[in-house]
């Protein structure tokens, strides 16, 4: 079995006359182990190896991929892959491109957690399902208690002379709670994710989902009205990834997002500041190079409001022109899709104001813990987006009464415009993080 | 793909520990996707797959283990991991392996792989030519083709040896309208477990004039109203919400963790008379149709609702096994990477009596719902909510104005129940659902019907 680096060059090799050829490579093994009622609901055990190729002749792109290929049939993914370029359309912007040379980032492998044994991992699990359960009498049982981690390889290669490689370790913790008073359920989630599990607590993770659940019991549908809102970590990351189709400059060259002609606008309150930087070692997106070799980088995409421009891939910065560069984001899901612009660790930056200043700023306001349908309810295109809400009433310095079946409706830019504070309290979710955020004044739908 | 010796070994080999069953399952995947977005074919992928998981299951907890290596070390290896989870000690034994043949639900007419390339990129040209015809305010086309042929072994300690092909195909137009600062998007993308025959029925231009159409249409849009309202949902759309807001926590695991709002309802009415509902894995060509589910249970059509009565869940092997009923043949998953999990195939609502135009006439005020952009629920709660993509205002029995940022959200028992009219159409969606970490392509129908009182989501007055 060719280590995944000789994969690469083998197919590199087999590029033929002046055509660009580029091999990206990937293993990893992966262990999730979950808990239920004091025993092992499921533990899987994953080890995954692959290798895909894009070629570029005359401006044709072609891609193709195989699962565990060997030296030969790496070469024969390189044919596959010029026969499929010969069937597209030339496009005078693509191109691989040029090797960079960037830092290594030795911080995102933890070997000790390499190395963490399958028996700790399940005791890990069984700990944390009896940790849940037993910290209200109204949380006896989860929906889901687990545990995971991963460690990973990649490598490119290419003939523009790109040859890297790097690894990395990820573990995480993930519990759902049911909380139950009467014939009511209402249900908590928390995460954490970090470099290993030999570094990971776990048991805030089990208390914030408890304590996430049992707020929410006995809540109401409130009549509609306009307030105050202060949009939690949880509720917030989930528009994160509505702007980061926003924010893709392919959105925007191909006339499909609503910020193509905003630049150097003050779209946002000068409180907001939204931020790409996939060298940050505490986010769990940080690598030192994208899916085409580009080293990763900083890119502030809001500052104090005003839109600075757009995440790019190698593709998209030649298209743009005016001596725009990649910004480090070419992105994969892996060796089975071409690279295209995604996110690293992509934030809102932090403020000055700890979470309880925030909430008091939002006297007679509602804290919103939980939006659903942002997938369906919000399009990157026109801005548009309508979701539903959970959340607690907020009066007198306090959190109160819990709230059920509100809708928000609104527009990405009225949103921003609208922040009238940003909390200092920055917490990632996969690679996108957020602190709280104050909405001086939304719509909540109800009754 | 791997002879029944080396298959009988590694079952052996995984109940090493005991266990109430083994199973191994080797799937091969061919795939070929092609892009043509900004008027041009961007991309052509083929890819081949392949790989093998090997499970062993002691009443509800299993262990799992995966490898895209097919070669006996690499089985025997994933044997191990997967029973090492396993407490017992006593070695499990591994019937003779046998072959069990389906009726043939998802035979391909004429099979994709006979196809060449360049016709398939033609069809991808018929889209971008007939969307950007259809109006000068479309501004941006994007068709998807997509094919793949999967062929998977499932093998268990019982001795069922199942060898199934699957062939799936795909069209997706997706098309950008702009006027003045408005822009608006339009989809259509009719897909099913078929030969490209599939394309002769839903042919490309169609597509792209639907999703055309969709687009352009909903420039007119005003902000949608807020509040409580009556709301009629068109045929093919109540299927995504049957699927959605009831279909979850119909899921055999929802119900076992206690995380099902509809647990402890079976034989209640807990949706209106009206409702029939089924989950059938049974039909010809279905999106998510099979012979065999991904554990090797026969396909079959579960009947869930008769006259708004709950008539049972969708089971597993490892849930039915615990609650002594028979498995529905749901057990499904993503690939090889994944173990099972309880999942819907085709889940409709069945059609009704009424004439759907009637039932827009007698509705006085309300929103009508044409395009569903997906949703979420909260199977515990059955708490919902839909984003509305294609939606207009009803005034006095007429559709009038469309309406855009509209969302429903309500709880499944609380609007089933409000279901007052049922079309006598019947309309099929094809979607992919999303669930624990895997997609499986599903299918929902439904014909035209009303929903008394909803709350609709919105920005307008």
């Amino acid at each position: 079995m060719p280590e995944i680096g000789a994969l690469v060059r083998a197919a590199v090799e087999a590029a033929d006359g002046d055509e660009q050829v580029e091999a990206y490579a990937e293993e990893g093994r992966q262990t999730e182990v979950s808990a239920l009622r004091n025993e092992i609901e499921g533990m899987t055990f994953a080890e995954s190896r692959g290798l895909g190729v894009r070629v570029i002749r005359d401006g044709q792109l072609g891609y193709a991929w195989a699962a565990d290929p060997s030296e030969d049939e790496a070469r024969e993914t390189v044919w596959r892959a010029r026969e499929n370029a010969a069937l597209s359309e030339s496009d005078e912007h693509n191109g691989l491109p040029a090797a960079e040379s960037f830092e290594a980032m030795p911080e995102i492998f933890r070997e000790q957690s390499a190395t963490v044994a399958a028996d700790d991992k399940v005791r890990m699990a069984l700990e944390l399902e009896a940790y849940s359960v037993s910290r209200d009498p109204r949380v006896s049982k989860v929906d889901l208690a687990q545990v995971g981690d991963a460690v990973s390889r990649v490598a490119i290669a290419s003939t523009t002379g790109v040859d890297v490689e790097y690894a990395r370790t990820d573990a995480w913790a993930v519990v759902v709670t049911l909380a139950v008073d009467g014939d009511e359920t209402q249900t908590g989630f928390s995460y954490a994710i970090t470099r290993g599990l030999d570094a990971l607590t776990w048991e805030p993770v089990a208390d914030e989902a408890v304590e996430r659940a049992v707020k929410m019991l006995g809540a109401v549908k409130p009549p509609t009205a306009k307030l105050p809102v202060v949009l939690d970590p949880f509720a917030a990351s989930s528009f994160l990834g509505v702007l980061a189709g926003a924010l893709n400059a392919e959105a925007v060259l191909k006339g499909r997002s609503l910020f193509a002609d905003m630049v150097g606008r003050a779209v946002g309150s000068d409180a907001f500041t939204l931020v790409d930087d996939g060298r940050r070692l505490d986010g769990p997106g940080a690598c030192p190079f994208d899916g085409e070799g580009v080293p990763s980088g900083r890119t502030e995409l809001f500052t104090d409001g005003t839109l600075n421009g757009f995440l790019h891939d190698s593709y998209t910065a030649r298209r743009a022109g005016d001596g725009q560069r990649s910004t480090g984001n070419a992105k994969r899901g892996g060796y089975r899709s071409t690279p295209g612009v995604g996110t690293s660790n992509f934030f809102v930056d932090p403020g000055e104001l700890s979470y309880d200043q925030l909430l008091t700023k939002a006297e007679g306001g509602v804290l919103i813990m939980d939006v659903s349908g942002v997938h369906s309810g919000a399009n990157p295109i026109s801005g548009e987006f309508s979701v539903g809400a959970t959340g607690l009433r907020f009066q007198g310095g306090a959190t109160g009464e819990p709230l059920r079946e509100m809708t928000i409706a609104s527009t990405l830019p009225q949103m921003l415009a609208g922040i009238a504070g940003v909390g200092s309290d920055l917490r990632f979710f996969s690679s996108v993080g957020t602190p709280s955020i104050l909405i001086g004044e939304m719509t909540l739908a109800g009754v | 793909m791997l002879d029944r010796e080396l298959v009988t070994e590694v079952l052996a080999a995984a109940r090493r520990k005991g266990g109430d069953f083994a199973e191994v399952f080797v799937e091969e995947r061919s795939s070929t996707s092609i892009r043509l977005d900004d008027g041009r074919v961007e991309e052509l992928t083929t890819g081949l797959d392949r790989g093998a998981g090997v499970r062993v299951a002691q009443r509800t907890s299993y262990g799992y283990a995966y490898s895209n290596k097919l070669d006996r070390d690499a089985l025997l290896e994933a044997a191990a991991a997967a029973s090492a989870a396993l407490r017992g000690d006593a070695p499990g034994t591994v019937v003779d392996l046998t072959d069990r043949f389906g009726p043939g639900t998802n035979r391909a007419g004429r099979a994709a792989d006979t196809v060449a390339a360049s016709d398939k990129v033609g069809w991808l040209r018929e889209v971008d030519e007939v969307a950007r015809g259809h109006s000068p305010e479309v501004t941006q086309v994007t068709g998807i083709y997509f094919d793949s042929l999967q062929r998977r072994l499932i093998a268990a300690s019982d001795g069922r040896w199942i060898d199934e092909e699957r062939p799936r195909i795909r069209l997706v137009a997706q098309v950008v309208a702009k006027r003045g600062d408005v822009i608006q998007t339009g989809w259509d993308g009719p897909a099913a477990c078929a030969g490209v025959e599939f394309l002769d029925a839903h042919p490309p231009r169609v597509t792209a004039e639907r999703a055309a159409t969709r687009a352009v249409t909903m420039l007119e849009s005003i902000p949608a109203p807020a509040g409580e309202m009556a709301v009629v949902v068109a045929n093919g759309c109540g299927g995504v919400l049957f699927h959605e807001a009831v279909g979850h926590p119909l899921e055999a695991d929802a119900v076992d963790k206690e995380a099902s709002v509809y647990r402890a309802l079976v034989g209640e009415r807990c949706a209106s008379e009206l409702i029939d509902g089924v989950d059938d894995a049974t039909i010809p060509n279905g999106w998510g149709s099979y012979d065999f589910d991904d554990e090797g249970e026969p396909a079959q059509r579960t009947e869930l609702f008769r006259d708004g009565v709950l008539q049972g869940f969708l089971q597993d092997r490892l849930r039915a096994a615990k609650i002594g009923v028979q498995p529905t043949g749901n057990g499904r998953r993503e690939s090889y990477a994944s173990p099972p999990i309880v999942r819907m195939t085709n889940t409709n609502i069945l059609p009704g009596k009424e004439d759907p135009d009637q039932i827009l006439r007698s509705t006085a005020h309300g929103i009508y719902v044409r395009g569903l952009g997906g949703g979420h629920v909260n199977p515990a709660t059955g708490d919902f909510v839909f984003g509305v993509s294609e939606g207009y205002l009803i005034e006095d029995g007429h559709v009038t104005t469309p309406v855009r940022g509209a969302n429903l959200i309500g709880r499944a028992i609380e609007v089933m129940s409000s279901v007052d009219v049922v079309g006598s159409d019947f309309e099929t969606w094809e979607g992919v659902c999303g669930k624990d970490g895997q997609s499986a392509p599903v299918g929902s129908g439904s014909p035209t019907l009303r929903i008394a009182k909803i709350t609709v989501g919105g920005t307008g007055a």
